[in-house]
């Protein structure tokens, strides 16, 4: 793999991290900027990146791979919220949503390929 | 207009980094589809976490921290409906646009929410 590409990804993906965080703070309407403070910068810049690399097809999987990706970050903000109310444990519910977003995001993947293989196994049954 | 923190920064630069690296390292190792898991990785809400810990302890900052994911709760469902339409317009229209398209809705969809919530 070509490290001078990585390092060039790295540097996209932080670039476009910090620029949501500093728009949001600069901006001075406050609704505008917190909006910004959620922009799903990483999911953007990979998508363009797979876009511009291996075009709209790989792209499209990698942005269907994201919304499986952003369900298990749904489930990330839950767990540390709902954790932090019930144990008032910082460290405990940070790494739990960690755990809960790549487990959870995992599973859907898992689920998805695992009904497509059976949809596929059962349209060949019934040639 | 408030102020930037340096930590804050840096935090999110490398959070939002890693995630893009380890997006493209498991796109080719795995698939597209496995890398696009690494895509949604919540680097914006885990990095304003990790901030909120430089600046507050003990109880204050369960309290910030509980406000922030409770903001962020309506965030990250606004992404997946984000993520949702990229994959339908990347497919229909190329990423180009799809992306464009996506990133336009999402930003729709975040104005009408602050504007129900009552924000303004």
């Amino acid at each position: 793999m070509d490290r001078r590409d990585l390092f060039f990804r790295f540097l996209f993906g932080g670039s476009a991290v910090v620029l949501s965080y500093v728009t949001a703070k600069l901006l001075p309407w406050k609704v505008i900027g917190g909006i910004f403070a959620a922009f799903p910068a990483v999911m953007v810049v990979a998508v363009m990146m797979v876009g511009m690399k291996k075009g709209s097809k790989d792209a499209a999987k990698t942005a269907q791979g994201s919304v499986y990706g952003m369900i298990g970050g749904f489930i990330c903000v839950l767990t540390v919220l709902f954790s932090l109310q019930l144990t008032q444990n910082w460290w405990g519910s940070f790494i739990s949503g960690l755990i809960t977003w790549f487990a959870s995001s995992l599973f859907l993947v898992y689920m998805r390929d695992h009904k497509k293989e059976n949809r596929a196994s059962n349209i060949k049954l019934e040639h | 207009m408030e102020s930037l923190s340096i930590s804050g920064i840096v935090i999110r630069f490398l959070l939002g980094g890693s995630a893009v690296v380890a997006s493209t390292i498991i796109s080719r190792k795995l698939g597209s589809k496995m890398g696009g898991i690494f895509a949604a990785f919540p680097a914006v809400f885990l990095a304003a976490l990790l901030t909120l810990r430089l600046d507050a302890k003990g109880s204050e900052l369960v309290e910030k921290s509980i406000v922030l994911s409770q903001g962020a709760v309506v965030g990250m469902f606004i992404n997946i409906m984000c993520a949702i339409g990229a994959v339908y317009f990347c497919t229909k229209q190329g990423w180009k646009r799809g992306l464009t398209q996506s990133i336009a809705g999402w930003f729709l969809i975040s104005i009408i929410f602050a504007v129900i919530s009552g924000y303004f």
